[in-house]
C-alpha cells in the first residue's frame, strides 16, 4: 500500500518539479529580442567607428591597423574581456587611450558618441569574445 | 407569503446582478499586476521613502492620451508599469524598464507605445492589447521587426538608430521594388535597368538564354531577379528581343566601332586601372559591386557594342549611373582590346555571341510574355513610362489585416501579416500557381530587413508634427553648361550634393567650395590621384579637359560654400594662436597619426595630410576641427572638443604640410 502510494506520488512530485521551473522560466524570460535592438545598434556603431582598426571580429586586425604602433588591442581575447569591466571599457572609449595612460592612437569618443551608444557598443563587444 | 418570498428572491437576484460588474472589475488581471508591481517596487526601492511610495500607489488604469497623434489612447502602462522607472532595470516582464531607444525614456508622453509597437492601445487585457486574439486589429509588432515602427514617421532611406530598417529600404531601392509596386512618396522612382532596344547588336542568343534563366548565375551583382521562366518562355522572349528594331543611330555606332582596327591591350590594362572601373564594377568579385561584374563581359557583349558603349553610355541607357569618360578614340579601343583579351568566359561555347534568326510567331508570343511578366516596368523604352504600376499597390502594406491576405497553399504559415510578408519576400510564388513576382534570392538577414521596411509603410500618414522628412540642403545644381558637366561625369552617382546623390564617395560636395583650394581642384579633376589609397572606391581619371575642370571648379567655388566656414580663421585672434610648432605638438599628442599620414608614417583611414597646404582652405580645417560631425553626421573623425586656440594651432600646422618633393603628384 505504502509503495503504491509512493509510486503514485513520486511521478506527481517529479513532474511538478520539472514542469514548474520551465513554466515560470518561460514567463520570466526578459525577452532577448528586445535587447537585440540595442545589440544591433551596438554592432552598427562598432562596425562604423571601431572596425577600421580593431577588425571585424575585434581581433585588432582592421585594415587601418598594420601601420600603427602599438597595434590596436585584440578585443576578442578572453583574458582581456575578463580583466576589463564594462566601466573600464566605457572609460577608455570615452576618454581615449591618452586618458587612461595608454596610446593616444585610440581616440576619445566621448564627444562623438553618446553614453548610450558607448553602452550598446560594449554590449556588442562582449559578444566578440573568442570561445 | 408568496409575494414576500418573491420580493426576497428578486432582491437577492438584483443584488447579485449589481455585484457582477464590480466583481468583474475587481478580478481583472491588471489589478494583480499592479499589486505585484507594488510589492516588487517595495523590495527594489533604494530608500524607505521610495519603498512607501510604491505601496501607496492607487490601483487604477493608466493611460497616455495623444490628441495630436490620431487621438491615440495607450493604456499599456497599466500593466507595463516600470517602462520609465530606472529602479525596474532588468525586472521581470511586464515590469521591466524599457530598453534605450532614441525616444525612450524621454518621450513616452509624446509618442505613447502603439505608435512604435502597434497593438491595441485602449485594451486592458493582454490578449486584446497585444492583438493575439484571432484577427484583432493591428497586432503587436514582433520584436524582430521593431524598427518598422521607426519607419512610420521617418521617411528617409537611411534612418539613424534603425540599421535594419535602413538596410531594408536600401535593398528595396536597389532592387527596384517601386518600379512595379506603387508607394506614396516613391512615385518618381525609375529603374536604372537598361532599355533593351540595342540588345540585338549587343549580345548573342546563347548569352541571353543564360541570363534569362538565372541572371545571378551570369553576374553575381545582377539586380534583375529570377523570373523562373520555362525553356519555352525563354525562347519566346529571346525571339522577341532579337526581333526588335534597333534605333538607327545606335546600330550605326556599334557597326562602325566593330569595324575599327584592334587596340593595344597593354595600354588598355593601364587605362582600366587608371579609370578606377572597380569603384563601381567588380572584377572577379573585387570592387564596389553596384555595377556589373566585368570578368566575363567580352562574352556578354560584342566588341562593337562595348566600344560604342564605353564612349557614350548615356546614348544606350540614359539612366545609367556610369559617367561618360573623355577617352580618345584610340584609348577606348585599347581599353576594349584589354577586355577582349582578359574578360572572357573561357568555358562558354564559341557561339555565345551569335545572333538569333528570328521566328515571327515565337517573337509575337514573346511580346506577350514580356507584358505578362511586367518586364516593361524596369526595361521601359526611353522616356516611356507605364501608365499603371504592374504589381499590387504596397501603400499601407504594414497595416494590412491578416484576414485580407491570401495564404493559398501556404498552410504551414501562422496567419499573421509578418509571417505572410516574410514568406512572400523569400519565396514569392509559393502561395499559388500562376503568380508572377520573381524571386530575389535574398539572405535571411536581408529578408528580415525588407519585411521590416514593408511593415514600416503605414496605411495613414502620420500627422505633420511627427513626420521626419530629410531636410533639403540648399545646394543648387546649376543648369546650363555646368549642369551638363555634372550630368556627363555623373558626379551624383558617387557624391552627395545637398540631399541628393549616391553614397559611394566619402566626400560630399555640398561644401566643397569652402573646403578645397580652386587651383588644387582643377588639377585634381584633370588628373585625380588617390586621396585614400586604401579604399576600393576612388575617383576615376575622366581625362577631363582643363577648360571643363576649370568651369566645374569655378562653379563649386561659387555655389558649394557654407557661411559657417570663415575666410580667414586667424582674424581677430592673437598671432600666438597661429603657432604651427605648438600645432605639431598637438598633432602628435592627440594621436591624429592613428588615421592620417604625414610624411610616410601614420594610419590609412583618414586622408593623408601631406598636401594640405595646397589642398585645404585653412578656414575649413579650423571649422572641421571644431566639430567634424557638423559637416558629416557619420564621419569617423572623432570630435576632440578642441578649444579655439588649439584648433587654430592645429590648423596652422596642417597649413604648413607640403607634398614631400621626392613623391611626384599623381603617384599612386
Amino acid at each position: 500500500m505504502k509503495s503504491l502510494r509512493i509510486g503514485i506520488l513520486l511521478p506527481l512530485v517529479l513532474s511538478a518539479c520539472t514542469r514548474k521551473p520551465a513554466a515560470s522560466g518561460q514567463a520570466a524570460v526578459p525577452q532577448p529580442p528586445q535587447s537585440s535592438y540595442e545589440l544591433r545598434l551596438g554592432r552598427a556603431t562598432f562596425e562604423h567607428y571601431c572596425q577600421t582598426c580593431h577588425g571585424e571580429t575585434g581581433g585588432g586586425d582592421g585594415f587601418n591597423a598594420f601601420n600603427l604602433d602599438p597595434r590596436p588591442r585584440d578585443l576578442s581575447d578572453p583574458a582581456f574581456q575578463n580583466k576589463k569591466t564594462d566601466a573600464d571599457l566605457k572609460d577608455v572609449i570615452q576618454r581615449g587611450g591618452a586618458g587612461v595612460g595608454l596610446s593616444s592612437l585610440m581616440p576619445p569618443w566621448g564627444k562623438t558618441l553618446s553614453g548610450d551608444q558607448v553602452d550598446q557598443t560594449i554590449l556588442y563587444l562582449r559578444t566578440l569574445r573568442k570561445r | 407569503m408568496p409575494l414576500r418570498r418573491f420580493f426576497a428572491l428578486t432582491s437577492v437576484a438584483f443584488l447579485v446582478v449589481l455585484a457582477i460588474s464590480p466583481a468583474k472589475n475587481a478580478l481583472r488581471p491588471y489589478r494583480a499586476f499592479q499589486r505585484k508591481f507594488a510589492a516588487l517596487g517595495a523590495v527594489r526601492a533604494r530608500s524607505a521613502q521610495q519603498s512607501k511610495q510604491y505601496a501607496r500607489r492607487p490601483i487604477a488604469i493608466h493611460q497616455i492620451w495623444l490628441p495630436g497623434l490620431d487621438n491615440r489612447v495607450d493604456r499599456c502602462t497599466t500593466c507595463h508599469l516600470g517602462v520609465a522607472d530606472p529602479v525596474m532595470k532588468a525586472a521581470p516582464s511586464p515590469f521591466t524598464l524599457h530598453p534605450w531607444t532614441p525616444h525612450t525614456p524621454g518621450d513616452f508622453e509624446r509618442f505613447g507605445c502603439t505608435s512604435c509597437h502597434a497593438g491595441q492601445g485602449p485594451a486592458t487585457t493582454e490578449g486584446q492589447a497585444h492583438g493575439t486574439a484571432a484577427d484583432a486589429g493591428a497586432p503587436l509588432l514582433p520584436a524582430t521587426y521593431i524598427e518598422a515602427g521607426c519607419g512610420r514617421c521617418h521617411a528617409a532611406v537611411r534612418v539613424s538608430n534603425a540599421p535594419q530598417l535602413s538596410q531594408g529600404r536600401a535593398i528595396m531601392e536597389r532592387y527596384g521594388c517601386f518600379a512595379c509596386h506603387s508607394m506614396r512618396g516613391r512615385e518618381a522612382f525609375r529603374s536604372e535597368a537598361p532599355p533593351l532596344a540595342s540588345e540585338p547588336v549587343k549580345t548573342g542568343a546563347e548569352w541571353l538564354r543564360r541570363w534569362l534563366k538565372k541572371p545571378r548565375d551570369v553576374d553575381p551583382n545582377a539586380t534583375m531577379p529570377n523570373f523562373q521562366l520555362t525553356e519555352r518562355e525563354i525562347e519566346e522572349l529571346s525571339h522577341y528581343l532579337f526581333g526588335q528594331e534597333v534605333p538607327e543611330e545606335l546600330a550605326r555606332r556599334v557597326k562602325a566601332a566593330g569595324d575599327e582596327p584592334p587596340g593595344d591591350a597593354a595600354n588598355g590594362k593601364r587605362l582600366f586601372a587608371e579609370s578606377r572601373c572597380i569603384s563601381c564594377h567588380t572584377v572577379e568579385g573585387k570592387g564596389q559591386g553596384s555595377a556589373p561584374e566585368l570578368s566575363k563581359i567580352a562574352s556578354a557583349a560584342s566588341r562593337g557594342w562595348l566600344l560604342a558603349y564605353v564612349r557614350d553610355p548615356h546614348a544606350f541607357n540614359p539612366r545609367t549611373p556610369m559617367p561618360q569618360y573623355h577617352f580618345a578614340d584610340s584609348e577606348s579601343r585599347d581599353l576594349v582590346a584589354y577586355m577582349e583579351d582578359e574578360f572572357r568566359d573561357f568555358d562558354a561555347p564559341k557561339e555565345i555571341l551569335e545572333p538569333l534568326r528570328v521566328n515571327r510567331t515565337l517573337a509575337e508570343a514573346g511580346e506577350k510574355t514580356f507584358r505578362r511578366y511586367g518586364c516593361f516596368s524596369c526595361h521601359g523604352a526611353q522616356g516611356a513610362r507605364p501608365a499603371e504600376k504592374f504589381g499590387p499597390d504596397l501603400d499601407g502594406i504594414g497595416d494590412k489585416r491578416a484576414a485580407f491576405l491570401d495564404f493559398g497553399r501556404r498552410t504551414d504559415l501562422p496567419r499573421t501579416l509578418t509571417a505572410w510578408l516574410a514568406a512572400k519576400v523569400a519565396s514569392p510564388r509559393s502561395f499559388a500557381k500562376g503568380l508572377k513576382m520573381p524571386s530575389y534570392g535574398l539572405s535571411a538577414e536581408q529578408t528580415r530587413a525588407v519585411v521590416t521596411a514593408l511593415l514600416g509603410f503605414g496605411a495613414q500618414a502620420v500627422p505633420e508634427a511627427y513626420r521626419v522628412v530629410p531636410a533639403s540642403l540648399p545646394a543648387p545644381i546649376p543648369a546650363g553648361r555646368v549642369g551638363q558637366l555634372v550630368d556627363r561625369y555623373r558626379c551624383l552617382s558617387c557624391h552627395q550634393i545637398g540631399d541628393r546623390g549616391g553614397d559611394i564617395s566619402t566626400a560630399p560636395l555640398t561644401f566643397e567650395g569652402s573646403r578645397v583650394q580652386r587651383e588644387w581642384l582643377v588639377d585634381y579633376l584633370v588628373l585625380s590621384f588617390s586621396i585614400r589609397p586604401i579604399l576600393t572606391e576612388r575617383m576615376p581619371i575622366f581625362r577631363m579637359p582643363r577648360e571643363e575642370a576649370a568651369e566645374l571648379a569655378d562653379a563649386i567655388e561659387t555655389l558649394f560654400v557654407d557661411p559657417r566656414v570663415p575666410e580667414d580663421p586667424f582674424q581677430g585672434h592673437p598671432s600666438s594662436d597661429a603657432d604651427a610648432v605648438e600645432g605639431e605638438r598637438l598633432y602628435v599628442g592627440l594621436g591624429c597619426r592613428g588615421c592620417h599620414i604625414v610624411g610616410s608614417g601614420g594610419g590609412y583611414y583618414g586622408p593623408p595630410l601631406n598636401d594640405s597646404a595646397a589642398r585645404l582652405k585653412p578656414g575649413w580645417t579650423y571649422a572641421w576641427l571644431k566639430g567634424p560631425q557638423r559637416w558629416r553626421a557619420d564621419v569617423r573623425c572623432p570630435d576632440y572638443g578642441l578649444t579655439d586656440r588649439d584648433a587654430l594651432r592645429l590648423t596652422a600646422y596642417i597649413a604648413t604640410l607640403r607634398q614631400p618633393a621626392a613623391q611626384p603628384k599623381g603617384a599612386k
